[in-house]
């Protein structure tokens, strides 16, 4: 007996569909034309056979590219305010422990000083069904941040994939609540357990990009003031927003109004500290350079943000390197920093 | 032809003719090449030239000061020429060091050919019309055509014409139908249905505005979607204003713009950016005879005009 | 009960303020008949006119665009029009390939003297917008019978 249970790849479908029910579905999809987490339309679970990672992160179910925060209106009385109505319930199917480690320690953002009212109930209220990774991109580096393509912390369900089967175990008390009456799991047994650890080892061995991120905070703020150091390693950045819009541990976002005469929108939207005009005030552009953005992204991710929360703002998914249209690499620079300590 | 550009190299720089080189060197990820842009003589070992070598550098001109040796294939020596014209660059500033291409091979055209991705193959080896991929240990051959970009087999300037130092023997271009397949199917859709089509690819722009920032020809200090007064179009991805982006975008490089293929070739979520520039690039050419940097003396397009042209639409 | 409002295209004219402004205003004064629908901006110079007003009068939810400006050779600016023509041209043989019905977007060369042909530019362009139909490009779930005219979205 162990306290894991499992279910057949082909058995899948039938879960979700139980799940339908309760929560609004999302798994990998390619219909739209890129890799992203897409509403489930109710029968096709193909997606086990080619997903490895999406384009698009899970953090976009919570924190949308364009979110309504409230609605205004001026009438003879003054402005009606109308906040957006409470969403669903989510249930990620598939997110990665990579991105389901990005959300864990982007809460600690959203949770600060403010308690965000829209992401923090959105995250309250999801599930999120984990799989483990067994084929690894060239461009994931992972394991250097003490995760694993297993690992099954920050979700409420792990599946490890162990041939037809996928072994279930419960995570969270919410993910046993969900279990419990859910239909169609069976007992794993012993073998399966150790079957499961077998892969999980060999999946964390084909992670083969790595990085020491031992001590990276001072190594990096040693070199802060390097100019020439971070004019090169900035030279071949075009300053696009892919790396940080397509981050799962990137949340910088831009609050905007809209308004038609009497009526409007206020509504935030994803935002990139890589754009030229990030950082323009009317006064001046503390990072009008290029090499100033390129130094402060790195220095956000493995410098500012560990040293205010403890944890390193990247899980090494590796969708900056993959899809960086000049192939700028932050585990080349991170694994070259001048040493100065 | 990565010998002498290494020799040509050293010897700019330390002859002092050029200040910076930008070229390509071996990316951090199999089958991939990146930028390298330098000022040191060691590094011209550092420099490759292969089928990978997607990148059109003319986009770093508008930002290096000084006098720049570049790596320019024929699209690349266009977009040179095409800033030459519009004053962005001085012709005496720039050595194009020209690559006589045969084209760039598209990884993603090979993924779907075989099935794996990038990361899973062993080899993609190129000899003249044949390319040979190897993965989990066998050998699958192709003719190029299938694997080479579309903007390559719509080239009309694989060999640079305006250039300082040619690496090699020119070549011919490759001039294949299917690349306009895409395009001639989209002009055979009915128009009410064309709009549908497009709401539908812009709809999952992510305003990364890599397309922009990829292309040689974009170079305003602040672009039209960063004003705020007035406001052109919404911060944010909605996709009415993802698609008035990319309209007036194409409109503002028409006759600057090359079809190198970039724009396409660097949006993540793959939205068919050529469909559109290529267009606009056939409407230039029908309407004015005009091509973009084939003519380092030509007038730019938008700033020029003859006397009696067409206007027709005009009432 | 209400009488139901038929629906009446909107028309932006980006008229130059040498020529086409003064050839509007002429119509005015000599009392020309023409369509009520078009709403006027007076730019210096046809060359003023970025393609971009065209897409944001589009996306604004006008029907129709007019650009007009001095006839070839009289620009006051000399080359002003010739700008505008080139990008006239391509920027409305580019929207009719994206789908954008034709009629949307029109041009024309008005003199401070022709009043009438104004008059007839309003005219023609209105109603050929009344058969093409309320702008829907822009809108969420396009409405397929087109009674009333698309709200900014």
């Amino acid at each position: 007996m162990t306290n894991s249970k499992k279910v057949n790849k082909k058995d899948v479908g039938k879960l979700l569909s139980q799940w339908s029910q309760e929560f609004a579905i999302f798994v990998p999809s390619i219909g739209s034309g890129v890799a992203t987490m897409a509403r489930w339309e109710g029968k096709d679970t193909s997606f086990l056979d080619w997903y490895r990672n999406t384009v698009i992160p899970p953090k976009a179910n919570f924190l949308p590219p364009m979110e309504e925060m409230f609605s205004f209106r001026k009438d003879r009385e003054g402005y009606n305010i109308e906040l957006p109505p409470n969403g669903g319930k989510q249930l990620i199917f598939g997110i990665r422990p990579c991105d389901a480690r990005a959300l864990t320690t982007i809460d600690a953002n959203f949770k600060d000083l403010y308690q965000d009212p829209y992401y923090l109930p959105k995250r309250s209220r999801a599930v999120l069904v984990g799989v483990g990774c067994t084929n690894p991109y060239d461009s994931c580096f992972c394991t250097s941040l003490g995760i694993s393509p297993a690992d099954s912390n920050d979700v409420d369900l792990m599946l490890t994939d162990i041939g037809d089967e996928f072994l279930v175990e419960e995570v969270t008390d919410k993910g046993k609540k969900l279990t419990a009456k859910t239909s169609g799991l069976k007992e794993a047994t012993k073998d399966d357990e150790t079957r499961a650890k077998e892969i999980k080892e060999i999946s964390y061995n084909k992670v083969t990009r790595k990085i020491n991120a031992e001590g990276i905070v001072d190594k990096l703020l040693a070199g802060f003031d390097d100019q020439d150091y971070w004019e090169k390693v900035a030279a071949k950045c075009i300053s696009c927003g892919i790396c940080t819009l397509l981050c799962p541990t990137c949340y910088c976002f831009d609050i905007n109004d809209e308004l038609v005469r009497q009526q409007g929108t206020r509504f935030r939207s994803l935002d990139s500290c890589a754009f030229p005009v990030y950082t323009k005030m009317p006064m001046e552009n503390p990072r009008a350079s290029k090499w100033k953005r390129v130094r402060q992204k790195v220095c956000h991710k493995f410098g500012f943000f560990p040293m205010n929360f403890n944890v390193i703002a990247c899980t090494g998914c590796g969708r900056c390197i993959r899809l960086c249209p000049v192939n700028w690499d932050i585990t080349q620079i991170l694994n070259s920093l001048p040493v100065r300590v | 032809m990565e010998q002498k550009l290494r020799s040509e190299v050293k010897a700019l720089l330390e002859q002092g003719k050029v200040d910076w080189i930008i070229g390509f060197e071996p990316g951090s990820l199999k089958f991939t090449t990146t930028p390298l842009i330098t000022k040191d003589k060691n590094d011209a070992e550092r420099l490759v030239i292969n089928p990978f070598i997607v990148n059109n550098l003319a986009n770093f001109l508008t930002e290096i000061m000084g006098r720049v040796g570049i790596v320019a294939k024929g699209c690349d020596s266009r977009s040179i020429v095409s800033l030459i014209q519009d004053n962005k660059v001085a012709r005496e500033d720039v050595v194009i060091l020209g690559v006589p291409c045969t084209g760039v091979i598209d990884l993603s055209k090979v993924e779907k050919l075989v099935g794996k991705d990038r990361d899973e193959l062993n080899d993609i080896a190129r000899e003249g019309d044949k390319v040979t991929i190897k993965v989990e240990g066998k050998k699958k051959g192709f003719p190029s055509t299938q694997v080479l970009f579309n903007h390559c087999l719509a080239c009309e300037l694989p060999t640079p014409k305006e250039y300082d130092i040619l690496l090699g023997e020119p070549s011919p271009p490759i001039a294949n139908l299917a690349a306009q397949e895409r395009i001639e199917k989209l002009r055979q859709v009915a128009p009410g249905q064309r709009w549908a089509f497009w709401e539908k690819e812009l709809s999952r722009c992510i305003r990364c505005y890599a397309c922009r920032n990829v292309c040689p020809a974009c170079f305003c200090q602040r672009c039209f979607v960063e004003e705020t007064e007035p406001q052109w179009v919404l911060p944010a991805p909605r996709w009415q204003d993802n698609l008035i982006f990319q309209i007036v975008r194409n409109i503002h490089v028409a006759g600057r713009c090359t079809d190198c293929g970039e724009c396409e070739r660097a949006c993540p979520v793959n939205i068919p950016l050529r469909s559109l520039t290529r267009e606009m690039y056939d409407i230039v050419g029908e309407l004015f005879q005009f091509k973009a940097g084939m003519d380092k003396d030509a007038l730019p397009l938008m700033t020029h005009y003859e006397e009696k042209e067409a206007e027709d639409f005009f009432r | 009960m209400k009488p139901r409002i038929e629906w009446e295209p909107k028309l932006v004219g980006f008229l130059c303020k040498w020529c086409s402004y003064a050839g509007a205003d002429l119509a005015g004064t000599s009392r020309k008949k023409y369509p009520a629908n078009i709403r006027i901006i007076k730019v210096p110079c046809s060359g003023r006119v970025d393609p971009l007003f065209i897409l944001k009068a589009l996306r604004l939810g006008f029907d129709g665009v007019v650009v007009s400006g001095c006839h070839p050779g009289d620009c006051h600016y000399q080359t002003g029009n010739y700008r505008a023509r080139r990008r006239v041209a391509i920027t409305k043989r580019f929207l009719e390939y994206l789908g954008v019905e034709p009629q949307r977007i029109q041009a024309s060369w008005v003199s401070a003297s022709e009043a009438g042909k104004f008059a007839e530019v309003v005219t023609e362009v209105t109603t050929g917008l009344k058969e093409v139909g309320p702008n829907q490009l822009f809108s969420e779930g396009r409405q397929e019978d087109g009674t009333k005219t698309t709200e900014r979205s």
